[in-house]
């Protein structure tokens, strides 16, 4: 009894004894929620990244960001650009082996199209007029005006569900949303685990090039530190992380870290609807105010580019590399705002003519460390020039539904993140449903309606390039850096294209292991 | 015994009402609101809809009555985060918390009741000293801290045991792959409960040994041993019992620090998740479970004192 016991209690410790391994060719990645595996409804970060495996899209962003084929093998547009006619891919079948056809394609965007189904993807698409079937392997966009972007949101978020799955409405499959979902991706669910795990194995009858990994388990991990602490022990392969919680895994001989720019834009936005933030000269003289290589070489560790517009250098045919850099300037910032007759009083702090102080309240979410501690940098140098900010902290979802949707607030430090496409008319055009700081300039409207209406890649490039010059006289926001994501992964995994992870995972056929 | 029995089940009742109703006033009282509505992109036109859809464009009042209606019903809604039914979210995660939670309480009354006794009968010994360092050590350490340290340590720089998670996903999961997945968990729970545990014993045992019909036996003859298990033990279980009825609650709702820290699919995790997320339907599903499963607990308790104490049994 005691041998039998303690033989019991080794082979619990003991590493080489028992230790239960997955079968080799299994990529572990992290996600912080049980998701829902459903390409439409998608409605949070984990969700969206599983179904990256399990639904393609009409077509992919390919390594240099531009729309490939996938489910659709080519496509033709009208000359106004408002009709697009996709050829499918002959011989897809769905996981549950029935043919893939335009039906298919068409299920999916009424149920896009109709917000009532759950969705949240409407807004991506609400240019689409309709959809119809030309026949088993051809589908036809109707749109109701040209718009540019379109043919990267279908390789965005857009992954193609099976018709035949569903008979009412999408949102109350749960079966289907929750463990029996059924794509045509590379890898199919084979065990579902609430809480805990999901299995997904290659798929035979991939219509691309065959997978290389034999399994990817999505593990639901929610704390950070539980996840490099996994990723330390060997029980995680693939995991995105903030600058600090780089700590303890840079000297993993088996990590690596890559750096990749991805689509997104930090910044505080300021509240225009509000007198004090109106003038143009007073959101230049902030921007000029903030040391933002401070910030990016001490909050974020180096893990970020240095910004210049509202469109970040990740979008490189679009970004305005001839264009300087937002420079650090405290004596322009201070002469700006002494020609708009604000002057330091006594206790430092500026003030105007009728002794209004310019002080105002800078929400920020909490439990971000990189982002509270950008807030506090801001802080601190705003006061160097007699701008007094108070911070508040607070829930995210407090932030944006009590505070910033209402325009409640003075201002707030947040960020976009965008599809692969500089299109940001609805964030920064007037009266734009997006627009929550309630930017207004004309010039501005034209160059972003222009931008969207052309399909002439010359043509937006010059429409952005000249946005961006708008942008550094009459600033949206306050652009703080463009964020490099961060991927640790064990050195063995190859085969990563140069995306972020959301991107990168629209390619998890080319995943594999190469032992060293 | 039956009347009391009957007693116990009407409080309950009423303790789950009480329980759900404050449950609701101040999940709704919290700011904010449902994560899916966080996503600053959405459009006016979703917002509605999104509203719509998740009930919550109704008033209060109207939201709470139908809340009730259909829990009498049997039907506690579907959850905003998962689109699942409550029952069946709550209900898949719930063994998994007890499973936790019993273990925890066996290993720590496995280790407390010795070491209680031994100390309790040794007063201001070296021994009696350790213990009550170790003690207020377990007691003060805060069982994030610990458990993140537990998993930095013994997973992921030893690698002796799995760092989280309920078994090795993918494997066979056999009984010996879910034990080592439990080691780690049930130690840093258990580690505060023994702690506690052994405080109250140490201190019955003591008082029970001078007891005035503790001198007689002794006087007797009885040895230390004798007088321990004859004449004090069961009245040191006494303190034991209302110490675990206190922990209960916080046992069942408060394992969530630990589920977070080992991914542990357990209920406290999934509390979290939904108060943080504004999951209303979840939240007041998780409440009611939650108090439900403490009833239950405290009515078994009673029983327990019922069999301890025979004061209790001729009252009742």
């Amino acid at each position: 009894m005691n041998r039998t016991l303690r033989c019991l209690a080794a082979s619990l410790v003991v590493a080489g004894c028992s230790r239960q391994k997955p079968p080799e060719h299994s990529l572990r990645i992290a996600i912080i929620n049980d998701p829902i595996m459903n390409a439409p409804l998608s409605p949070d970060i984990g969700s969206v990244l599983i179904n990256k495996v399990i639904f393609p899209g009409l077509v992919r962003p390919s390594d240099s960001l531009t729309p490939e084929p996938d489910l659709a093998t080519s496509w033709t547009i009208s000359a106004d650009g408002r009709q697009y006619t996709f050829a499918l891919r002959p011989g897809v079948v769905w996981h549950d082996g029935r043919p893939f056809s335009a039906a298919d394609v068409k299920f999916t965007f009424d149920q896009i199209l109709d917000p009532s189904s759950g969705t949240l993807q409407w807004s991506d698409f609400s240019v689409v007029d309709s959809v119809t079937v030309a026949n088993t392997l051809t589908v036809r966009f109707w749109l109701k005006s040209t718009f540019a972007p379109f043919l990267t949101l279908l390789g965005h978020n857009a992954g193609i569900i099976p018709a035949h799955a569903f008979s009412g409405r999408i949102a109350d499959a749960v079966g289907f949303n929750r463990s029996k979902p059924i794509g045509t991706g590379p890898f199919q669910v084979v065990e579902s685990v609430p809480g805990s795990y999901i299995v997904l194995a290659a798929n035979p009858r991939y219509y691309g090039a065959k997978p290389k990994l034999e399994r990817i388990i999505f593990k639901i991990v929610p704390d950070v530190n539980a996840q490099v602490a996994q990723l330390q022990a060997a029980e995680l392969d693939l995991v995105t992380l903030e600058p600090a919680n780089l700590r303890g895994v840079e000297s993993e001989p088996e990590l690596r870290i890559d750096q990749v720019s991805v689509p997104q834009h930090y910044y505080i936005g300021f509240n225009q609807s509000r007198p004090l933030f109106q003038p143009a000269a007073i959101r230049r003289a902030l921007t000029l105010a903030v040391n933002r290589q401070a910030i990016i070489d001490g909050v974020l560790r180096g893990f970020a580019d240095y910004p210049q517009g509202t469109i970040p250098v990740a979008l490189r045919d679009y970004y305005a590399d001839s264009l300087p850099k937002i420079p650090y300037d405290t004596t322009a910032a201070l002469a700006l705002f002494a020609e708009s007759g604000w002057r330091r009083g006594a206790d430092g702090v500026l003030a105007d003519r009728s002794g209004t102080r310019f002080q105002f309240t800078l929400l920020v979410d909490k439990g971000n460390p990189s982002r509270e501690q950008t807030s506090v940098a801001v802080q601190q140098d705003l006061k160097k020039i007699g701008v007094a900010v108070t911070i508040n902290t607070m829930e995210f979802a407090s932030m944006v539904r009590d505070y910033v949707v209402p325009h409640r607030y003075d201002a707030y430090l947040v960020w976009w993140n965008t599809p692969l496409d500089p299109d940001q008319f609805s964030y920064y055009g007037s009266g734009q449903s997006n627009n929550d700081v309630v930017y207004s300039n004309r010039i501005a409207d034209s160059l972003l309606a222009a931008g969207r209406a052309t399909l002439d890649p010359v043509k937006r490039r010059q429409a952005y390039v000249a946005f961006q010059a708008v942008e550094a006289v009459d600033p949206p926001v306050l652009v703080l850096y463009y964020p490099r994501e961060i991927q640790v992964r064990r050195a063995v995994l190859q085969g990563l294209p140069p995306l972020g992870i959301r991107d990168a995972l629209r390619h998890s056929e080319r995943l594999h292991f190469e032992p060293r | 015994m039956l009347r009391l029995l009957g007693a116990r089940l009407f409080q309950g009742l009423i303790v789950l009402w009480l329980v759900t109703t404050a449950t609701f006033v101040l999940i709704h009282a919290a700011p904010g609101g449902p994560a899916v509505l966080a996503d600053p992109k959405l459009s006016p036109v979703e917002r509605v809809a999104i509203e719509r859809q998740l009930g919550i464009d109704r008033p209060l009042p109207v939201q709470y009555l139908t809340w009730q209606s259909s829990m009498l019903r049997g039907d506690l809604g579907r959850s905003f985060l998962y689109q699942t039914p409550i029952l069946d979210t709550v209900l898949d995660r719930l063994p998994n918390t007890l499973l936790l939670v019993v273990l925890a309480v066996a290993v720590a009354l496995a280790i407390a009741l010795p070491v209680g006794l031994y100390v309790g009968a040794r007063p201001d010994t070296a021994a009696d000293r350790l213990v009550a360092t170790v003690n207020f050590t377990a007691l003060a350490i805060p069982p994030f801290w610990f458990g993140i340290v537990a998993l930095l340590v013994v997973a992921a720089r030893w690698r002796l045991l799995p760092a989280g998670g309920m078994m090795t996903p993918g494997a066979d999961g056999s009984v010996i792959d879910r034990l080592r997945h439990l080691i780690l968990p049930v130690t840093v729970l258990a580690f505060p409960i023994s702690a506690e545990l052994i405080r109250f014993i140490r201190a019955a045992v003591r008082g029970g040994r001078a007891a005035p019909h503790v001198t007689p036996a002794v006087a007797r003859g009885v040895g230390s041993r004798g007088v321990t298990r004859q004449h004090v033990l069961r009245n040191a279980l006494l303190p034991v019992l209302t110490v675990l009825g206190l922990q209960v609650p916080m046992l069942v709702g408060g394992a969530a620090v630990t589920e977070t820290v080992f991914a542990w699919p357990g209920m406290g995790r999934l509390g979290v998740e939904a108060a943080l997320g504004r999951d209303y339907p979840l939240v007041m599903g998780i409440a009611l479970v939650v108090a439900a499963t403490v009833v239950v607990a405290n009515i078994l308790l009673d029983l327990a004192y019922v069999w301890a104490d025979p004061r209790v049994r001729t009252a009742s």
